[in-house]
């Protein structure tokens, strides 16, 4: 909050009095007046703040009468003090402000006609409400269009030079991709060094744009904002869950906003802890698959070696009988499902409830088995959540965080924001270890390269190096002797200096950290993608379990282990119980007490427990023919899929493969019957965020061509197979879910938890935690030196935002081998330079491409492509607890064609 | 009842006098000039200020003065306007409405939406004559309203100045707005420190 943020939010700010309007108010020191006004209620026009950043002070509108001086005073660049005088209404500043906006008019051009910002824009509101009819000196600046960046025009012309976009971007987003520069005689706002944009397209700028200065390519002169409709909703890239305005027209998604704007600039600083309300490229550009061409809009049923569109009600009973078929003459057990995490938790608590009364079996999977299921399970082992226990606040609030195996910014960057802001305003200490360059190193006060693969390697240096230097917390070593002294004999086999040669991170750097790590109040874990979908995945989130147990972090207030989820509603997943081996609320499948409490609501008796039939286990019961029939939503194995499982030949030999999509996918174009399924824009519902928040999705158009939501399928299919259900809108749905799991939806939030790791700590700790530290991962061998990692891009989140345009457009498929200039240059390789990578599993040529976030000894592909089909190099190693299959690192050798 | 009245009773039958009494008003409309005209072979002279039929109208050199910019959507009170806009394509940063609709049905004849026209390109014309067998063609399309625009030229430039709504000739292209260069009209001067 205002000028000098809170550094430490344990300590209360000393408190003042002054007098405004003949009203004493009391207010925190050190903050600015603006901020103190505003907080009694009372709005003062101001067009260049923002709560989310320091005051600027440079639109002039915020002018008050302090007592004592002559002139008016601008309140946002003023230090509260106490016993100030503060007169904030009168004619006299009314005329004082008048002229501040009859100056920012004079060099504004009038072209509100065409202007995109028409009837949103702050400038216009304050012409109006000062009634600012004559201009007395009005000139132009006639500065061209800047249009080369790809989603935004800059128009400064159109400029009040309030600094909001500039401001937002260095202090928020800290990625300070804009600058003022004097040109023509005007300052005007560039991208840095004049160049065209290149930055991470957030499109907060735009957001803060008070005026049509900046304006988005994708909607420019398409219609007014009144003319749209907007719709509140969740946006379904990733497992962040930001609310966004959806504006549509009729059928057409128009543009996408976000709660940030300069329209809602008054708030306390210590709001933004929960987020700043901004949205990513993703969530603000890649809306155009909604409505795009290649979306499905009718049934499609294979005739031969070709799917011709068919109408509803004949697919449908085609797709009846054919399960109930294969249900009477197989048993139920020859039937599967897949689901995508990218349905509403609705959607999820339906289909898990489909399979198994309706068609009686329990293999089913959703995509969360591709990596949130290894912290599922390893934190429920520890701690008996099934979720991350901090949310964006507490990340926020840290004083330590340890980012390991992530690439935050790209993968999730609205979790990446809170981190920025840690770093920001909270002065907290970020260690950051990934084995490529990744931007929130540029950005942490100890950014760490470690060597690839070695991420779990270098989790056993910091609890080696936490004991050795008596950095453990007495309390949480006392309460549990024994499993400390296990703990203690496990690592003993570990050395520092190994662990420092292994991971490329010096020692004395790791004591450092690990000493930072415990001696902080509050720290907050994050492992992502290279810990929970690489190799022992399960094991190495454990670790870091007991990494935050030795040095007292566990079952603290602010502090924890937590993962981030890639797709939207992963947590829902698992709480919807879309995996084998959960119920509904994470209950256990084969838990007799759970499995009678559900048969009772569902009037059904459910299929046995058996053993777990996960995602790896279907496909190899489709190839071994045990599974017939597979019914597949929004999933796509054959594209996600390396070669090695052979996926094609396991859905070569089902007599029935069912695809429900939006799109018509590789898995799709092998079906029998696909089903047209709509997006989240067309159907409403909820999602379950990283931070356990359910979130909802509302309609904001009518469904594309004839396809329906995923729900309504559903409900047919189920009632046609004999089921009786009686959903008509996924409030019936929620209504049920609510009876099984009261609590879940919980007004949006999550309750509070502070889990213990008594139970497990007591309880056969000793026995497990000998063997994990046994585990030791595997480097390259002298023939395959180059780590190739398959990833996730900023610009694309799975394989479906490659059917948006607008993201292609910033971020097409190079079909290049993303190397370190250093490699490229010793190897004799320029860009585009063919070469053949070779893994165990087989070789592709391809050319190559510098990128300087790859460190030396690494090459990256991004996961969203599979042209050249770079992830069939892949090897795929099954996670012996969790059953989640890891893919994504090989060890390759690169060579010159 | 006395002589003189019976009199006067006998004299007024004997002459016709209530009827004479009533003819009066025929005879005298005998002498006036008739009220009403026989519609359609007699037109009423029509006030340059009559709000008819929307036209939409181009500058002088037969460039579409329409911007696009949808204030008259916003200001149209029966919601009978739908404005489509978008960027001309030849001519780049020129906006202009590729589709444009008045659902002359739902039309109440206010002039609301001329009044907010910032480039005078909606003008209220004295034609209104559209009466038809298919109701659909009532739904004015953006062809249609400029056709209506060149045809009712003269009327809808009366209208405009008798709403005060444009200035003659040269005043007006002062009076209106300037754009910024990007958006330049051929119609107004370059800028002084660019030419």
């Amino acid at each position: 909050m205002g000028l000098k943020p809170a550094t430490n939010p344990d300590v209360e700010a000393a408190t003042i009095e002054l007098s405004i309007d003949g009203k004493t108010v009391t207010a925190k020191d050190g903050v600015s007046l603006y901020d103190v006004i505003a907080s009694t209620g009372k709005i003062i026009p101001a067009m260049c703040y923002h709560y989310t950043f320091d005051p600027f002070g440079s639109c002039g509108m915020c002018l008050v009468m302090q007592e004592g001086k002559k002139a008016p005073v601008r309140s946002c660049t003023a230090k509260a003090t106490a016993g100030m005088v503060i007169r904030t209404e009168g004619d006299d500043l009314f005329q004082a402000r008048k002229k501040a906006v009859e100056k920012h008019l004079s060099v504004h051009p009038l072209d509100c006609p065409v202007c995109d910002a028409d009837g949103h824009c702050e400038l216009q509101d304050m012409a109006f409400l000062h009634g600012v009819t004559n201009l007395a000196n009005a000139k132009q600046k006639f500065i061209p269009e800047d249009t080369r960046s790809l989603v935004l025009d800059f128009n400064m012309n159109r400029c009040i030079a309030c600094a909001e976009c500039i401001n937002v971007c260095k202090d928020v987003l800290m990625i300070d991709a804009l600058q003022f520069m004097k040109k023509g005689g005007f300052n005007q706002v560039v991208a840095k060094g004049d160049q065209p944009l290149s930055c991470e397209f957030c499109g907060d700028c735009l957001a803060v744009c008070p005026v049509g200065a900046i304006t988005n390519k994708y909607s420019k002169y398409l219609y007014k904002p009144w003319q749209m409709k907007k719709t509140t909703t969740t946006c379904n890239y990733c497992g962040d869950g930001c609310q966004m305005y959806f504006e549509t027209k009729d059928s057409e998604v128009i543009r996408v906003t976000s709660p940030l704007s300069w329209k809602n600039k008054w708030g306390d600083r210590a709001d933004t802890a929960k987020g700043h309300g901004g949205l990513c490229v993703r969530g603000r550009f890649g809306f155009e698959y909604i409505d795009g061409t290649r979306r499905l809009k009718q049934p499609l049923v294979r005739a031969g070696n070709e799917l011709i569109e068919r109408p509803w009600l004949e697919t449908m009973h085609q797709v009846i009988e054919r399960f109930a078929e294969i249900r009477r003459t197989q048993g139920s057990e020859a039937i599967a499902g897949l689901i995508t995490a990218r349905c509403t938790n609705e959607e999820l608590y339906l289909f898990q409830k489909l399979m198994r009364v309706v068609l009686g079996t329990n293999k089913l999977d959703s995509s969360a088995r591709y990596g949130h299921l290894n912290f599922v399970h390893a934190s429920r082992q520890a701690l008996g959540i099934g979720r991350m226990p901090n949310d964006w606040e507490d990340i926020t609030k840290a004083k330590a965080i340890l980012i390991i195996g992530s690439n935050i910014t790209e993968t999730n960057p609205l979790t990446s924001v809170r981190v920025k802001e840690a770093i920001r305003v909270y002065k907290a200490q970020v260690v950051v270890a990934d084995s490529s360059l990744t931007n929130i190193a540029k950005l942490a006060s100890h950014p760490l390269l470690i060597k690839p693969g070695t991420e779990s390697l270098f989790i056993d240096g910091l609890i080696k190096a936490s004991i050795e230097q008596d950095l453990v917390d007495e309390e949480a070593s006392k309460r549990h002797p024994q499993a400390f002294a296990a703990l203690t004999a496990a690592v003993t086999g570990i050395a520092l200096d190994q662990v420092a040669a292994k991971t490329g991170v010096p020692e004395e750097t790791i004591r450092e950290v690990s000493a930072i790590l415990a001696e902080a109040p509050r720290t907050i874990f994050l492992c992502a993608e290279g810990i929970v979908r690489r190799p022992n995945g399960y094991h190495n989130v454990l670790k870091l379990m007991d990494l935050a147990w030795i040095t007292g972090k566990l079952g603290r207030l602010g502090c924890g282990v937590n993962t981030l989820t890639e797709e939207p509603n992963e947590q829902g997943a698992v709480d919807m119980g879309a995996a084998p081996e959960f119920l509904p609320g994470q209950a256990r499948f084969d838990d007799e007490a759970s499995r009678a409490r559900f048969a009772k609501a569902w009037d059904a008796a459910l299929p046995n427990p058996g053993s777990r039939t996960d995602l790896i286990e279907i496909l190899n019961q489709c190839r071994s023919g045990r599974i017939k029939a597979l019914y597949v939503i929004g999933e796509n194995p054959l594209a996600s899929l390396p070669a090695s499982l052979d996926v094609r030949a396991a859905l070569q030999r089902l007599d029935f493969l069912v695809v429900q999509d939006p799109f018509l996918t590789d898995t799709g174009r092998m079906a029998h019957v696909v089903l047209p399924a709509c997006t989240y824009a067309e159907k409403d519902g909820t999602f379950t965020n990283l931070e356990g928040r359910v979130l909802r999705v509302r309609q904001a158009m009518e469904p594309i061509g004839e396809s329906l939501p995923d729900w309504h399928i559903m409900t047919a299919l189920a009632n046609g197979l004999g089921g009786r259900w009686e959903y008509e809108s996924p409030n019936d749905i929620q209504a049920e879910i609510m009876k099984l799991l009261p609590g879940y939806y919980n007004l949006g939030q999550p309750r509070k938890i502070v889990p213990t790791a008594d139970q497990y700590l007591s309880d056969g700790y000793a026995a497990e935690v000998a063997q994990r530290y046994r585990l030791q991962p595997t480097g390259g061998l002298p023939e395959r030196p180059f780590a190739l990692t398959l990833g996730q891009m900023l610009y694309h989140s799975g394989k479906m935002s490659a059917q948006a345009p607008g993201l292609i457009k910033i971020a097409p498929n190079t079909g290049r081998l993303r190397m370190n200039a250093q490699d490229m240059e010793r190897l004799g390789l320029v860009e585009g330079t063919k070469v053949r990578v070779t893994s165990e599993r087989g070789s592709l040529q391809m050319p190559v491409q510098p990128d300087p976030t790859i460190a030396p000894g690494n090459c990256f592909f991004p996961e969203h492509f599979n042209e050249p089909p770079v992830k069939d190099l892949m090897s795929v190693h099954i996670d012996p607890v969790t059953g989640v299959p890891s893919f994504k690192l090989a060890w390759v050798s690169i060579e010159k064609v | 009842m006395s002589v003189a009245t019976l009199t006067r009773k006998v004299l007024q039958a004997a002459l016709f006098y209530e009827i004479w009494d009533a003819m009066k008003v025929t005879f005298k409309h005998m002498f006036h000039k008739p009220v009403t005209f026989q519609y359609p072979r007699e037109q009423r002279t029509i006030p340059d200020t009559h709000r008819g039929a929307l036209g939409l109208l181009r500058y002088d050199d037969g460039q579409e003065r329409c911007v696009g910019c949808d204030l008259c959507e916003a200001a149209c009170p029966s919601r009978c306007i739908k404005v489509i806009s978008s960027e001309d394509k030849e001519r780049p940063l020129q906006r202009f409405a590729s589709e444009f609709y008045i659902d002359i049905t739902k039309c109440v004849f206010c002039g609301y939406c001329v009044e907010a026209c910032p480039v005078n390109a909606l003008a209220m014309t004295k034609m209104y004559e559209y009466s038809t067998h298919d109701k659909r063609t009532l739904l004015f399309d953006k062809q249609r309203l400029y056709e209506i625009g060149e045809r009712h030229l003269d009327d809808a430039k009366k209208y405009l100045y008798a709403h005060n709504q444009e200035k003659y000739a040269q005043e007006s292209r002062e009076y209106r707005y300037y754009f910024p260069q990007s958006v330049l009209k051929p119609t107004q001067p370059p800028p002084k420190h660019l030419s």
